[in-house]
């Protein structure tokens, strides 16, 4: 489901399934050299965290992507989000990001990094089985989660 | 006084009139709609969609196949490519919806290792039946939806769904 006001209803009236939020993390770098890949990055994160939507669509809210410039403090955005979607109820969080950043950074954020596949020039066929690839790793990232604490 | 001035009854008149006017005006608009819709809709109903799957190459166990359309999603708007758990009973051609009748999730074939033969949804554990009937005391419901199916030219064609016709 995504964050809009007919899966927000849906998820107020059945917290006991609806328990789970993804965030996409999203580094936007304007530097002339990064822009294409920065974009073809971003457009990577949007089209796989839509494939675990659609896979779990039940149980998770997909929200706005969380973006950011190079010059944010990683560890202090995190810890607002964790926080925040935490007090409105969500019991299991997963970050997901390509941005390297996260993965040195010592928090207590369980970042899903993904290296970023440049999607634009694949035609449909290819993207959807690219993209499908990626989902079928994080699957089981999403099922440990949730069984080591139900 | 003057004999334009306006009665109390005309004023009532006046404003029930029009306040009734919004009503019925409110009342009517959706059922013109309702009304003219369909005409104006393109019959998209019957429409199959072909997919890359050979007939000849289903077999007894439920395979994945995916048919391509558009969807529009909150805020990303993709050519969504849909998928049918497909398979043959018998000599006819069952497509499943894999949609889990719970609260939606995608669900798969032998998905949990202990129900090999069953559908699984991960999200909270619902089973199904190879049939797509749902196994009690799992949260689904009801069973799956069925695809209507057609074979062109030896290939498989997937078309809306249906309540499953099996169970
Ligand atoms: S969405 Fe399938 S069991 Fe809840």
């Amino acid at each position: 489901m995504y964050w809009n006001s007919k899966d927000i209803s849906v998820f107020v009236e059945q917290k006991e399934f609806v328990d789970t939020a993804v965030i996409p993390l999203l580094l936007i770098d304007g530097q002339a050299s990064k822009l294409k890949q920065n974009a073809s990055s971003a457009e990577f994160l949007m089209a796989l965290t839509a494939f675990i939507e659609n896979q779990f669509k039940g149980r998770v809210i997909l929200m706005p992507p969380v973006s950011y410039t190079t010059k944010t403090n990683r560890q202090q955005l995190g810890q607002e989000w964790d926080e925040m979607l935490k007090e409105a109820g969500f019991k299991h969080l997963f970050f997901v990001s390509s941005d390297m950043g996260w993965v040195n950074e010592e928090s207590a954020l369980n970042v899903i990094y993904t290296p970023s596949i440049p999607l634009e020039n694949m035609d449909r066929k290819l993207r959807q089985s690219v993209l499908d690839d990626q989902l079928r790793q994080i699957i089981p990232v999403f099922a440990k989660r949730w069984a080591s604490t139900t | 006084m003057s004999n334009n001035r306006v009665s109390r009854r005309q004023f009532l008149n006046y404003t029930l009139t029009g306040v009734g006017g919004f009503m019925a005006a409110g009342m009517l608009m959706p059922m013109v709609r309702f009304a003219i819709d369909p005409v104006l809709q393109k019959a998209g109903g019957g429409d199959f969609i072909p997919t890359g799957k050979k007939v000849s190459d289903i077999t007894e166990v439920p395979e994945r196949v995916d048919f391509a359309f558009e969807q529009v999603d909150a805020w990303y708007t993709s050519e969504v490519t849909s998928t049918a758990w497909v398979y043959k009973n018998g000599d006819k051609i069952i497509a499943l919806s894999p949609v889990c009748k719970h609260l939606g999730c995608t669900v798969n074939w032998a998905g949990s290792p202990d129900h090999p033969d069953q559908f699984f949804c991960p999200c909270h554990g619902g089973r199904y039946e190879k049939s797509g009937k749902n196994i009690p005391k799992t949260p689904p419901l009801g069973p799956l939806d069925e695809f209507e199916v057609r074979e062109k030219d030896g290939l498989l064609e997937i078309g809306k769904t249906r309540p499953n016709t099996l169970v």
